[in-house]
């Protein structure tokens, strides 16, 4: 009789433990992913009424703890190590009706919970140099810092520094060369100023070759068209002075026409001729090593042509030139990035044309596209048409600004990201601040953060600004290439 | 598909997870969104961080039909109200790629033609089809894209290889790109066969 009883009463706690183990094991509890050295907090995790939380197995090898506030637990703390991991919650009965009568332990009761904690993206990169190997390779970054001696009463003139650095999405590929390029020039003969800014596409094999040439060959073009300015000046002084501003406007207009669009029109023309050279060469048997290189990544990479898609690139280009009634700044702008002329002093910032994007990320216009060049073609229906030539040609008389600013969208998405934000003030001051001050960045000491001095002549301004071009932010890592005349 | 292959599916896609998950450029840009289709279609991964997903659990009936066209059009709706799209005021997302795999052919075939095209409005930098298995049919997924790819065996090694180079693929979308340009894919490995 006492003996039935008893197994009875074993059966029962029997059943109480299997049906308290189900419950536990059916709850939906999840904990989200975490990220190594980002502080954590998962859900409240409600504790099962009758039960309580003897301990968590598995926190302390990812760094994190668990709280008890009130009928809930959570877990929390910034972790360690990154990977994939499984937590275990051990409960007790709060009351426990066998233990006096067995003078065993409670049962304990787990539940395994898998938790993923996630590597920090920074920890990640890794900075692999551009392989020789790849045709037509250039350094992964470059600068310069062109010097202006003030004028002969003394006045300073403005200098222009630049910076560009290959992207750390691209620093993971030997095979992925820097693709941004920048060309500047002053003449010290006639004080033009001459700058370039170019972004070869990511997803064109030779675009780092197809900024180059367009940087260069716009910059060697207007170079020469301006190295006899005097015409183009006469009437940028009857423009300035004009009643008739419009018929002024438009006699500027035709000749920046033939100095800013033939510019690019060449370039195009230059990078046209490169690919054609280059497709030839690659049908022909390897007469050096450079055509051996070329050879070689193009049968890896399992190229058969090679054509001036392979070469696309955006590009910036600026020239401007201070009167004695202030500055003149002409552009010509294909693509992304940003090109604006900005007055702290004023509050006023000018858009030196519109960013040409698309409605996904990355989306844009090359210089490449024979569309660029074509001013007769007509609207196809339902689809928005790309910007005539003439449209892209931009110029304005301003009295004075603290800096023109050329970049490709390496540097502009990450502190603008949109057209309204390119389109406000207090972003152009933020900008202006951050590379004095540094990037807004959580992860790195103020006093860490680089910073870039633009006093007038200093030099060192250029390595700073290199450095700058460093800056954080989660999930842009392009290319970044920066001008700034000041 | 069940039994094994669906478990080396399961496989696949959780390494994909891991190594885009010790990619950085990948653990910062890339979302995955995952929609299962045989009698029913789910989406049982909505369009989510690769930081934040978790492995969604696949339950697959023991037989009926399969509805391609239902979840082509299921697909469609979740492209437009989960993907960004650029406005002056909201940077947009990278542009989406559409794997879609198979180990039959669509049941729902006139669904699934007028699905094609609202598949065709719509803009992706690439779409891949995989035929896995015997059983696949190729005809059909050709009318999707013209990167039908085929695989013989349905075992973990040919799925570990695939989800491999899907991954690959996967990384090469965070590339800028010229208007209504397509990326080319990197050689497939040699399991996966192309489908001419």
């Amino acid at each position: 009789m006492l003996s039935d009883g008893w197994e009875r009463y074993q059966q029962h706690l029997m059943n109480q433990r299997k049906s308290t183990e189900e419950d536990i094991n059916a709850r939906p509890w999840k904990l989200p992913n975490a990220t190594k050295g980002k502080e954590y907090r998962s859900e409240d995790i409600p504790i099962p009424s009758g039960m309580k939380i003897v301990g968590i197995k598995g926190l302390d090898e990812v760094g994190l703890k668990w709280e008890q506030p009130g009928d809930s637990i959570s877990i929390s703390g910034k972790p360690t190590r990154a990977g994939d991991f499984t937590i275990t919650i051990q409960f007790q009965y709060t009351k426990y009706e066998g233990k006096e009568l067995e003078g065993r332990p409670r049962p304990l009761f787990e539940r395994k919970i898998p938790f993923c904690v996630n590597p920090n993206s920074r920890d990640l990169w890794k900075n692999v140099p551009t392989s020789r190997d790849v045709p037509y390779y250039k350094e992964d970054h470059v600068c310069e810092y062109v010097k202006v001696e003030a004028g002969a009463d003394g006045t300073p003139r403005k200098n222009i520094v630049a910076a560009s650095k290959r992207g750390r999405s691209h620093a993971q590929d030997a095979e992925q060369p820097r693709d941004d390029h920048f060309q500047l020039f002053h003449s010290n003969d006639n004080e033009w100023y001459i700058i370039a800014v170019a972004d070869g596409a990511g997803s064109a094999e030779f675009s780092h070759k197809g900024s180059e040439i367009a940087c260069r060959t716009v910059v060697d073009y207007c170079r020469g068209k301006l190295m006899n300015a005097s015409d183009l000046e006469a009437k940028i002084r009857d423009y300035h002075s004009a009643e008739n501003e419009e018929s002024a406007r438009k006699i500027v207009g035709d000749v920046l026409y033939d100095i800013l669009c033939r510019a690019a029109r060449s370039a195009y023309n230059a990078i046209a001729e490169e690919a054609k050279r280059a497709d030839a060469e690659l049908k022909a048997e390897p007469k050096d090593s450079d055509a051996t290189r070329l050879h070689t990544f193009c049968k890896k990479k399992a190229i058969r042509d090679i054509a001036i898609r392979d070469f696309a690139t955006t590009l910036l280009l600026a020239i401007c030139k201070k009167f004695d009634f202030g500055w003149f700044v002409a552009s010509f702008w294909v693509g992304d990035g940003a090109m604006c002329i900005y007055n702290k002093e004023a509050q006023t910032f000018k858009l030196l044309g519109t960013p040409d994007e698309g409605e996904f990320s990355g989306q844009t216009r090359f210089l490449t596209m024979p569309e660029i060049f074509d001013d007769k073609r007509e609207n196809k229906a339902g689809r928005k048409s790309p910007p005539l030539l003439y449209e892209r040609l931009r110029f304005e008389i301003v009295e004075d600004f603290t800096a023109l600013m050329m970049m490709t969208d390496g540097v502009s998405d990450p502190h603008f990201g949109t057209d309204a934000n390119l389109n406000n003030i207090n972003k152009w001051n933020e900008f202006w601040n951050a590379l004095q001050e540094g990037c807004p960045d959580d992860e790195t000491p103020d006093d860490e953060k680089p910073k870039v001095e633009l006093t007038d002549g200093s030099e060192a301004s250029k390595d700073q600004l290199l450095h700058w071009l460093d800056f954080w932010q989660t999930g842009e890592h392009d290319d970044r290439t920066i001008a700034i005349l000041y | 598909m069940k039994g094994e292959p669906i478990e080396s599916v399961k496989v696949g896609i959780e390494a994909m997870f891991s190594a885009l998950r010790t990619n950085p450029y990948a653990l910062d840009t890339v979302s995955m969104s995952i929609i299962t289709y045989d009698r029913e279609v789910k989406q049982i991964l909505p369009l989510t961080p690769i930081d934040q997903i978790q492995m969604p659990e696949i339950t697959v009936p023991e037989s009926g039909p399969t509805l391609t066209g239902a979840a082509l059009e299921m697909l469609c709706k979740k492209v437009d109200s989960e993907v960004q799209k650029g406005t002056p005021g909201q940077k947009g997302d990278w542009m989406p790629i559409l794997f879609v795999m198979t180990d039959g052919k669509p049941s729902d075939i006139k669904v699934y033609k007028e699905a094609l095209s609202k598949i065709k409005q719509r803009q992706f930098t690439n779409i891949v089809a995989l035929a896995a298995g015997p059983k696949a049919e190729t005809e059909e997924l050709r009318l999707l894209t013209d990167k039908v790819f085929q695989i013989d065996t349905m075992d973990s090694t040919a799925f570990m290889k695939f989800f491999k180079w899907v991954s690959g693929i996967i990384q090469e979308g965070g590339k800028s790109m010229g208007a209504a340009e397509d990326i080319a894919l990197p050689p497939p490995p040699d399991e996966v066969n192309v489908v001419i």
